[in-house]
């Protein structure tokens, strides 16, 4: 059975852009400009078609199909790609964007040199963004392509994207990132690039100075954020892509250098999986505790008792639609808290059970009510997070030890004392009463 | 005046003996069997107490309440003890006339038991 599972396993994988499903729903609504055609994008939004997803296409400007009705979230994922647009029908709105995320829907937003309402959404998102009208501009490496067509090497280990692809095209503008870490960086601008004026450098004795300053309003490097992925606290997710055309089918059949594809397809295809909750996404099947010689778990604890912990988590398969059990936490942790962790122990998963993570721990001295929490926040995975409340109590009467050793001296002296008054109750029933001899010898004198 | 030899010679039936054990002679000789019964009991009682005592000061008190439950045990009982023996003891008959031995001896009994369940009540 396992053998087979395998086999189905690397066959779906070969075909691994055909039929990955994501964790949280399959319908797309895709907000494009009207400036932009279908078309110009075909490769990307049939990949996604071929995964499986349900897209609706709708203009920025138009009513229908909402993307929040009756307080409910319409779609599972909504795609924005509004460069050119100024302004939004009125259910597309800042809030409403940011309410979608509260609601489980993912986003993906792209954004354009020229000034547009999700600008100023990107700054809520800590990203901040150059003036409008300065875009991303490298005259590195030597190519046919204008200075804002940049070839950007993909890293050649990266946790979203595959490994090993070849340099992406992007045209757009760059993001500084804030100090927030909800955000995962995705794609890094390369070191030569600088966001300044399209035709001329102009823009180039700012930059002088902003560098002589410390960096201070420098917008170069590769420091900056192409490619911005944000996980909220509800775990949905969202995307900040720093111009559309790094998703068009113009950039994915350009050629990086000769006979060489660009990554544009697979780099999109991933992003948009992350961003899909397809990939990196982890749950907390259960959550278990006991005393450690039992099964079940008690009302409440007493002091200095052995507890065990156990949870089970589980990932996403996308291509096969199911959570499988996952053991590849390696530092998870778990914390005993009142008002303060007492205990703060590592939550390892136990070899030959998948999926399965426990820890054994004594239970502190003091009593009170504790809660046993799991807070497991890393960049580009869910958050797992899980509180249970137990109350611990000292012991009772009945449950301190009955005799102490430190006592048996005071043990022994009562018992001896009753021991020896009962051998002297016997002997002096026993006995009678002798006088001492002397009035008989003298009688008998 | 007549010499009178008014020293009288010293007595020399102890002389060869120290003094302790002339003591304990006239003691052991002197003494009724029930008397040194009484008189066993008491001193190994007061061992008991003092070695009670002794473990309390030297190494712990930690469970005081079996300190103090062993410690009374062995001082309720000699005290009961010396009673008995005050009231028991035929030179005393004058002090004692409306108190037979046997009495003196049932209410010894009865006040021991008594003092054994509070011992044990107290001793945790």
């Amino acid at each position: 059975m396992r053998f087979l599972r395998q086999l189905l396993l690397s066959v779906l994988a070969l075909a691994s852009l055909a039929l990955a499903r994501s964790s949280t729903g399959d319908s797309v609504l895709i907000l494009l400009d009207p400036s932009l055609k279908k078309e110009d994008f075909s490769v990307f939004f049939g990949d996604l078609e071929k995964k499986g997803y349900q897209l609706t296409f709708r203009s920025p400007k138009d009513a229908t199909p909402e993307i929040i009705k009756d307080d409910v979230s319409q779609f599972a994922h909504v795609v924005v790609f509004a460069p050119n647009t100024k302004s939004f029908a009125a259910d597309v709105t800042p809030q409403s964007l940011v309410s979608l995320l509260s609601k489980n829907t993912n986003l993906l937003l792209a954004l354009s040199p020229k000034q547009t309402p999700l600008s100023s959404l990107a700054s809520e998102f800590s990203l901040i963004l150059p003036p409008p009208g300065t875009p991303l501009v490298s005259h590195f490496p030597k190519r046919d392509t204008p200075p804002t067509v940049i070839p950007v090497d993909v890293p050649a280990t990266h946790d979203i994207i595959s490994p090993n692809l070849p340099p992406v095209w992007f045209s757009g503008v760059p993001q500084a990132l804030g100090n927030n870490p909800m955000l995962v960086p995705i794609l890094k601008a390369p070191p030569q690039a600088f966001a300044s004026d399209a035709d001329s450098d102009k823009g180039a004795d700012a930059l002088v100075e902003a560098a002589d300053k410390s960096g201070e309003g420098l917008w170069a490097g590769s420091s900056l954020s192409l490619v911005t992925g944000f996980q909220a606290l509800s775990n949905a997710r969202a995307t900040w892509l720093g111009g559309v055309e790094l998703f068009s089918d113009d950039f994915i059949n350009k050629e990086i250098s000769k006979g060489v594809k660009s990554g544009n397809r697979r780099f999109a295809s991933d992003v948009a999986a992350w961003t899909f909750q397809e990939s990196h996404v982890l749950r907390i099947d259960s959550v278990e505790h006991h005393r450690v010689n039992e099964t079940l778990p008690r009302e409440t604890y007493t002091i200095n008792d052995r507890v065990t912990y156990t949870t089970y988590i589980s990932k996403y398969n996308p291509e096969l639609d199911l959570w499988e059990p996952y053991s590849g936490i390696k530092d998870m942790q778990l914390e005993f808290t009142m008002l303060d962790p007492h205990i703060r122990t590592s939550l390892p998963p136990i070899a030959g059970e998948p999926g399965k993570y426990s820890v054994t721990f004594r239970v502190p001295d003091r009593h009170g009510v504790f809660k046993f929490v799991n807070d497991y926040k890393r960049k580009g995975w869910t958050y797992l997070t899980s509180s249970t409340v137990v109350p611990v109590v000292p012991p009772r009467h009945d449950e301190y030890p009955r005799f102490l050793s430190a006592a048996w001296p005071y043990y022994a002296g009562a018992f001896s004392t009753s021991a020896a008054f009962v051998l002297f109750v016997t002997l002096w029933l026993a006995g009678d009463d002798r006088e001492p001899k002397k009035s008989k010898g003298a009688k008998a004198e | 005046m007549p010499a009178t030899k008014t020293a009288p010679p010293a007595k020399t039936a102890g002389s060869s003996q120290s003094p302790i054990s002339s003591l304990w002679k006239a003691y052991y000789d002197n003494t009724s069997t029930r008397l040194k019964t009484i008189d066993a009991f008491l001193v190994y009682l007061m061992l008991s107490g003092i070695i009670q005592f002794l473990y309390c000061i030297l190494v712990t008190n930690f469970p005081f309440n079996a300190f103090l439950a062993g410690f009374a045990s062995c001082v309720g009982q000699f005290v009961l003890a010396a009673s008995l023996r005050a009231q028991v003891n035929p030179a005393n008959r004058k002090e004692f006339k409306e108190v037979s031995p046997e009495r003196a001896f049932a209410e010894f009994a009865l006040g021991s038991i008594v003092l054994h369940f509070f011992v044990y009540n107290f001793l945790g």
